[in-house]
């Protein structure tokens, strides 16, 4: 046995998690821990974690965090998240900090167990459970985290930008936190999730957002992950939809160490729609590893998935696609596209689909490509004139805004192209006063 | 204003050209023809400076200097224009964002003032309607999906938006009907003027009743054997190449 996966027992039992008040979260977690113990830390030989090692990361000395931060500063965000006109929540080491006024209801999630909508959504996991040693850790270690909920026919003016940040001054923390939205009935909202580091310590961050997207009800969800080298993030989205509602998710991983970028879309309800974006942006010897998981339950539904990999250097970049049609999902159609761009001869990317489907009246189709910059295309711009950087910035850019095609808020969209500079930038790939 | 000198160049040690001289001087229309395989898209290519070939003797000399160190940008900026044979297609990037960069590109480096877009759509549509082009091409992808026709017009789009001294045509008439033939020639003519010079690479003669050259070379095998003026075109027509071949 590891040492990771001892330490974190042994922090669950020293914490008392199982022993809660109430009695069905301390049986929640007790059985969580229990399915972590018997599934143990993944390796190799996990169908679902074939392409990514973490020998070197379960060695590492990470120890349960539940610390409250004792002063707590608004981190420093680019200006162009800063001023975005939207609900801001700010989290800070996987805790609410904020305590504004919304026009949503927002509590901290240890603080809401006794609401029967959190204890119905948390015993019902309506899937089929992934046996996965994080999913379950995410649920032995529930308490921080928040509940949102949105009431019916309540759409929103404004995005919520919900601001993630980490502290530095403790080593090695392992953070763990969920967050529960519950959009109601015809509600609609734009969110924008968005973690930022600049911790000087290595920090391992288990992250888990269940996302109930009622009947008719419209999301539209952009997630960045920002990190650095110190940030190992393992991050799970949940998405459960309802009959004829829509879910758009677009993610983007533009930074740290080690990503698992795990999202599990379950088309719940006839009529469905869920469009299922992303982008890594990896460098230097990073590693981001993206798990999709679309479950189609109900007939009538449909789901895009558009995934797409810069890489650049020596980094890595892992897509699983996976996509699950029940037998009752009749006239499904389920499309999965991977792309990546290789920056640098350096990089490496593994990609697998893995359709499983059990319903006989069904559109499916996967297709996934691996390539460098066109040197033909590289050349024709060049022949115009325009020089090679600059040429080169046109068919990468090109390459990554098909990404946010699909996405239909301005707001989402203009953040989605001002994080994609940011990363060209930090890339050395545009100069920063150029940046358009 | 382009003086070719004893080029040989190859490519992945294939021989290609064999020691080709050629001179133009501004104001004059060239025209290049030969039998396929016989290097004249190598020739252009060279010229518009891709990379792919080695020159292993001779030089380019283009406004008095030896242009072979020079990138394709360059080229581009100090007025060589190629309209490619099989021009690319280039998802994600719209024409019109494109010609933008490139005209602004070619601005700047001659000192010229940037365009501001509602400038640029100005000239484009003007430009767009004096080829016969729909204007809903500026917004699609470059090249992407055009059929064979509207991707030769899209070459002659950007030449009259661009400009340029030197302009190659490298058989920019294959695959036109006759309409799209005369409003291609239309804009090259308009271009055509004491200072600009063009080298008009074709098999078909034509095109030379639109175009009309001064000088007419046939390539073989790499070399110029043949010169003579628009008559050596129809000639070609009737007695076709082997005559000259070997
Ligand atoms: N990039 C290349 N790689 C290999 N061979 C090439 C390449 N470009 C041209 N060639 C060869 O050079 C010769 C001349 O080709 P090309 O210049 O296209 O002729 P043309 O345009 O006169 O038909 C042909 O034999 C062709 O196969
Ligand atoms: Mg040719």
């Amino acid at each position: 046995m590891d040492n990771l996966q001892n330490k974190l027992i042994k922090n669950f039992k020293e914490k008392g998690l199982a022993e809660y008040p109430l009695e069905w979260l301390g049986n929640y977690r007790l059985d969580a821990i229990n399915a972590a113990e018997s599934l143990g830390v993944p390796d190799l030989s996990n169908e679902d974690w074939r392409f990514t090692s973490l020998k070197e990361f379960i060695k590492k000395d990470f120890s349960f965090f539940d610390g409250k931060a004792e002063t707590y500063n608004k981190p420093k965000l680019p200006e162009h998240i800063k001023s975005i006109d939207g609900y801001f929540v700010y989290m800070h080491n996987g805790q609410l900090v904020s305590d504004s006024d919304y026009p949503f209801s927002l509590t901290r999630l240890n603080d809401s167990f006794e609401d029967l909508k959190v204890k119905e959504i948390l015993l019902n996991e309506v899937s089929s459970k992934n046996k996965d040693f994080f999913y379950e850790l995410s649920c032995a270690f529930i308490d921080d985290g928040f509940f949102l909920k949105l009431e019916g026919s309540n759409r929103l003016d404004k995005p919520i930008v919900i601001i993630n940040s980490f502290d530095s001054d403790v080593d090695s923390k392992f953070v763990n936190t969920r967050n529960i939205f519950y959009f109601e009935e015809s509600s609609s909202a734009e969110i924008i999730e968005y973690s930022v580091s600049e911790s000087v310590n290595e920090f391992f961050l288990n992250k888990t957002s269940i996302v109930y997207v009622d009947q008719n009800a419209r999301v539209e969800h952009l997630l960045v992950e920002d990190g650095n080298k110190n940030s190992f993030i393992f991050s799970n989205l949940k998405i459960v939809q309802g009959r004829d509602s829509h879910f758009t998710t677009n993610s983007i991983l533009s930074g740290g160490q080690l990503i698992r970028n795990n999202v599990h879309p379950i088309l719940n309800g006839e009529g469905c729609f869920s469009n299922i974006l992303g982008l890594y942006l990896s460098s230097e010897d990073q590693l981001m590893d993206n798990y999709m998981f679309v479950e189609h339950l109900k007939p009538h539904c449909e789901s895009t998935q558009l995934y797409k990999g810069l890489l650049n250097d020596e980094s890595r970049g892992v897509f699983h696609g996976r996509i699950l049609v029940h037998k009752e999902a009749q006239k499904t159609n389920a499309y999965q596209t991977n792309r990546n761009l290789l920056l640098s001869d350096k990089a490496q990317v593994d990609t697998k689909p893995q359709l499983e489907i059990y319903a006989d009246d069904v559109k499916c189709s996967h297709g996934a490509t691996i390539g460098q910059i066109d040197k033909e295309a590289l050349h024709y711009l060049q022949a115009r004139g325009i020089n090679k950087d600059k040429a080169m910035l046109m068919l990468i850019k090109a390459f990554t805004d098909e990404v946010c095609e699909p996405m239909e808020s301005e707001v989402l969209l203009e953040a989605f192209h001002n994080i994609v500079n940011d990363w060209f930038v930090k890339s050395e790939l545009l100069e920063p006063e150029n940046q358009e | 204003m382009i003086e070719i000198v004893n080029l040989h160049a190859e490519v992945q040690g294939q021989k290609i050209l064999n020691g080709l001289n050629l001179k133009i001087n501004k104001g004059e229309v060239h025209s290049i023809m030969g039998p396929n395989g016989s290097g004249k898209s190598t020739l252009a290519a060279i010229l518009a400076g891709k990379e792919d070939y080695d020159i292993t003797d001779g030089d380019i000399i283009y406004k008095g200097e030896s242009i072979l160190d020079l990138a394709p940008d360059e080229r581009a900026q100090q007025g060589i224009f190629l309209a490619f044979q099989y021009p690319i297609e280039i998802p994600g990037v719209s024409n019109a964002y494109f010609l933008r960069e490139a005209l602004n590109s070619i601005n700047k480096a001659r000192g010229n003032p940037v365009l501001k877009p509602v400038e640029f759509g100005k000239l484009a549509k003007q430009k767009i309607k004096m080829l016969k082009m729909d204007e809903t091409l500026l917004k699609r992808s470059l090249n992407e999906g055009f059929s064979g026709g509207e991707k030769k017009r899209n070459e002659i789009l950007q030449m009259a938006i661009l400009e340029p001294l030197l302009s190659i045509l490298d058989e920019t008439d294959s695959g036109l009907d006759i309409d799209a033939l005369q409003i291609v020639a239309n804009g090259v003519n308009s271009l055509r003027n004491e200072e600009t010079a063009f080298l008009v690479i074709t098999h078909y003669q034509r095109l030379l009743d639109y175009i009309v050259p001064d000088f007419v070379h046939v390539l073989v095998k790499g070399k110029i054997v043949k010169s003579g003026d628009k008559s050596l075109a129809l000639e070609l027509e009737s007695k076709g190449y082997s005559w000259l071949e070997d």
